[in-house]
């Protein structure tokens, strides 16, 4: 099963704490809000785990499906 | 300070006589009248009801064209499921769901009682736009005269481009403020209070009562065996009021377009979300949505603005983003930042500015990063106005303008 990064846009207030912990995964556009540049594989998925716990405004999450 | 909408929000409307829906116009909108035309809402069961609306392919009418037998499956599955009437119209240039207000209110809400009972759903919600006071004024004395076997609630959404949106409904509902969130399930699976919630346009409802009222519109002649049915159009003409006609689906663009005395080059095809369309091009399309899909001018809510034939249509679009991003719900950091970086390009390409790789870049930073479709439909309107306004672009930037010649013109 892969897993994918989804944002909260809402909630989300580019701190860049997720690109800080996943920058395999996660780049910062011109305004330091995340974009999301690939699928987390296996050997990322427990970076990804502590990027979404580490977030302060609690806008990340994995997610089993594909992204939309 | 706020950009003004360069399309007027619609409160009066020319609605003309129709096939289906819009059919016998002149016995008004009253219950006595609907009731003598069509006879009794019939008791539906919900088998009988996803087998009707699937044979025929209902599909979602507030843009995104989702199967609604989909939908109605998906909400049947969980908990006592809520069903909502959206009635708020956002785009300014579409009028299709005020023309229904005020003409066919009870062919909205039997659909949406109907699917209710079906579901053994006991509420109804009923959802007004704030920005037009004769719609709400026509959906409430329609709910006056009728007694229905469902709670019947009614919701005032904010008079906001983005309030119409399926998430900013539901905040509305649960009593927030009505701007879009994050939707990590469909609402059919989990929307009102959790409950699966069967949101649909106003228009959709409508033909789901036809449906039941009137039957199979294959069967009456109407529409294509792929696209069976009837669709309601918006034709926006610039110093008219809007139109709202009702036609068959594989209807020639040529015949809906027949009465527009000055034909611009080029016309706005589903509204300030959608793309712009080249006249002949148009015109040489039939009226349905998967043709239209195929050709990157999807239909959306069925709206065709034309602006008068002395509008640069690039002006127009520069107008129309400095709008969008002005309607923003100013809670998703790429639509914040984005949108109004994206509208200042665009005002560049428009001063003679050589800017279309810098507003590439921005619309793929913004699109699909935001809770709401908001900064999706932007960035379709934005791609299209660089893929089929080329000339135009060109022209400005050796300080011409192909419309109209660039000293006539202000911005």
């Amino acid at each position: 099963m892969s897993h994918a990064l989804r944002v909260d846009w809402p909630s989300c207030h580019a701190r860049g704490l997720c690109h800080e912990l996943l920058p395999e995964v996660v780049d910062l556009d011109e305004w330091g809000y995340p974009l999301v540049t690939g699928e987390v594989t296996e050997a990322l998925l427990a970076d990804a785990r502590a990027a979404v716990r580490a977030c302060p405004r609690l806008a990340l999450r994995l997610v089993e499906a594909p992204p939309r | 300070m706020s950009a003004p909408s360069p399309v007027p929000v619609p409160d009066r409307v020319v609605v003309h006589p129709g096939p289906a829906l819009l059919a016998g116009l002149e016995s008004g909108p009253w219950l006595p009248a609907h009731r003598a035309r069509f006879g009794p809402l019939p008791d539906v069961s919900l088998d009988d009801l996803l087998d009707r609306v699937a044979r025929v392919g209902v599909a979602g009418r507030g843009g995104a064209a989702f199967p609604f037998a989909t939908k109605l499956a998906t909400a049947a599955r969980g908990r006592r499921p809520v069903v909502v009437v959206n009635l708020a119209e956002g785009e300014p240039a579409s009028a299709k769901d005020t023309a229904l207000a005020l003409t066919r209110p009870h062919l909205v809400l039997d659909g949406a009682v109907a699917t209710a009972r079906a579901l053994r759903a006991r509420e109804v919600h009923v959802v007004l736009p704030g920005e037009r006071p004769r719609t709400s004024v026509a959906v409430l004395r329609a709910l006056d005269e009728r007694r229905d076997p469902v709670r019947v609630r009614v919701h005032t959404a904010s008079p906001t481009f983005v309030a119409g949106q399926a998430r900013a409904v539901l905040e509305l509902m649960a009593g927030r403020p009505d701007l879009p969130v994050t939707a990590w399930q469909p609402e059919a699976v989990a929307g009102h209070a959790g409950r699966p919630t069967l949101l649909s346009n106003a228009e959709t409802w409508a033909h789901v009562a036809h449906l039941l009222l009137a039957g199979d519109p294959l069967r009456a002649g109407l529409g294509t065996t792929a696209e069976p049915g009837t669709t309601l159009l918006t034709i926006s003409r610039e110093g008219a009021l809007p139109e709202v006609r009702e036609v068959a689906h594989g209807t020639p663009w040529r015949d809906v377009l027949a009465d527009v005395p000055d034909r611009p080059a080029a016309a706005l095809v589903g509204g300030f979300h959608g793309t712009w369309a080249s006249w002949d091009h148009l015109e040489r399309m039939r009226v349905s949505r998967a043709a239209m899909r195929a050709e990157g001018m999807p239909l959306g809510a069925g709206i065709v603005h034309v602006p008068a034939p002395t509008t640069c249509p690039l002006a127009l679009t520069a107008d129309v983003l400095a709008y969008l991003a002005d309607q923003s719900a100013r809670r998703c950091g790429p639509c914040l930042n984005g949108l109004p970086a994206l509208a200042a390009e665009v005002r560049g390409l428009v001063a003679g500015r050589d800017g279309t790789r810098r507003v590439e870049r921005l619309a793929a930073l913004v699109d699909g990063r935001g809770a709401c479709a908001h900064p999706d439909g932007t960035v379709r309107l934005v791609r299209s106005a660089l893929a089929v306004l080329g000339d135009e672009v060109e022209a400005h930037r050796s300080g011409q303008c192909a419309t109209r010649s660039l000293r006539e013109v202000t911005w």
